[in-house]
């Protein structure tokens, strides 16, 4: 699928500021006449408190080009178990006796659930938000956003190790079929088929983390605390095919940079919020942010 | 007379469908065991959240649980003959 929308990614250490600046850029962007989608994906929700104002999984416009979303992973976590279940009463003609049904109330605690919710919601958010030109995207702290961005690709090898097992099953039973029934042709393997289709599927989402259209902002402030913590996030990326587009450097005090993040991120374009001098909340606040720094250029 | 040559002729015919089907069926006996085997393997790789193996992320466990009754159903008869896996190994192979 070819999307018409830019994707940006804000990632970083928790407290750099992901939130403000990718608010900061969300309306940058509506103001130069981009129709933009600003979409809340750290579970701490702090869009609400900039924009003063509650959101929901439905986009709201907060002002002319821009509005905002956020991902309820509850929401998608509730949804997808709901979903399975109603697929496993239709399946097993007995599922009582396996008793699976009553795993489901704790499944939601299961690891690597709430990325995949999260996957889920990205995937809707792109297929809902086509017609957008950009749509930016405020990322969890480091753990879970770098365990989003690896979730389809761990899949990835899961589901195509569990295929060349399934593929070998596939082949022994056509032998059984051939030498007992004389025919070759069995009946199509529907576990097969989904792992097929699996594949297919994780194997888009993480092109989407690596096209074009993509780019991953990582935003620090000038120090090395968060500068360390960039470091791990650019080899992590690295180690899954993700290049980083940006470094942006929040709450700067004087303009000068700290000579290690200068020297370390010299091939990326570094983008700089200076310190405000008041707080940053409402649209307004942010646009009058956006002017007395001549629009961050 | 004609009748009864098709009878015979019929009978003969079916006992050698009835030979064929076991000639084929002991023949793809071992097969057929190594396939549950495989089965058994693929069942405990997806599905070994449940009984506390290292497994697959959750979600794809969860794709293909709807999908996986006779894997089920194949872990569940294993559990009948795992104190003995050698003796049913061996009733396979028709050692006695």
């Amino acid at each position: 699928m070819t999307m018409r929308a830019k994707i940006h990614f804000f990632i970083g250490k928790g407290g750099v500021g992901k939130s403000t600046t990718s608010a900061l850029t969300a309306v940058k962007m509506a103001t130069t006449g981009h129709d933009t989608l600003l979409v809340s994906m750290d579970p701490a929700h702090n869009q609400r408190d900039i924009f003063q104002q509650k959101f929901a999984e439905k986009p709201c416009q907060v002002m002319n080009g821009l509005a905002v979303k956020e991902v309820d992973s509850h929401y998608w976590m509730k949804a997808y178990l709901k979903d399975t279940q109603a697929q496993l009463k239709k399946a097993y003609s007995y599922q009582s006796a396996f008793n699976i049904q009553n795993y489901f109330d704790i499944l939601k605690y299961s690891p690597g659930l709430e990325e995949y919710a999260m996957l889920l919601a990205f995937e809707s958010t792109l297929h809902n938000a086509e017609n957008k030109d950009d749509i930016i995207f405020d990322m969890p702290p480091t753990a879970l956003t770098m365990r989003f961005f690896s979730l389809p690709f761990i899949t990835l090898v899961w589901l195509k190790e569990l295929l060349k097992l399934r593929q070998q099953i596939y082949d022994k039973k056509e032998i059984v079929s051939k030498i007992q029934f004389g025919k070759k042709k069995i009946e199509q393997d529907k576990v097969k088929a989904r792992l097929e289709s699996l594949i297919a599927d994780h194997g888009h989402l993480s092109e989407h983390f690596k096209a074009d259209n993509s780019s991953v902002n990582v935003v620090l402030n000038n120090d090395h605390l968060s500068f360390s913590e960039a470091i791990r996030i650019q080899q992590k990326l690295t180690d899954i095919g993700i290049d980083i587009a940006r470094v942006v450097v929040n709450k700067l005090k004087n303009g000068e940079l700290i000579e290690d993040i200068a020297h370390k991120f010299d091939g990326h374009p570094i983008i700089r919020f200076p310190l405000s001098s008041q707080e940053l909340y409402g649209v307004e606040s942010l646009k009058a942010y956006l002017l007395e720094n001549n629009g961050l250029h | 007379m004609l009748s009864l040559l098709k009878s015979i002729k019929n009978k003969i015919v079916a006992a050698f469908q009835t030979t064929d089907a076991v000639m084929r069926g002991r023949a793809v006996e071992t097969i057929a065991y190594e396939l549950d085997e495989l089965d058994n393997i693929f069942g405990i790789l997806v599905l070994g959240t449940f009984i506390g193996i290292p497994s697959p992320p959750i979600h794809i466990t969860m794709d293909l649980l709807p999908l996986m009754e006779n894997e089920m159903n194949i872990m569940l008869e294993k559990v009948s003959t795992a104190h003995d896996p050698l003796g049913d190994l061996f009733s396979v192979l028709e050692i006695d």
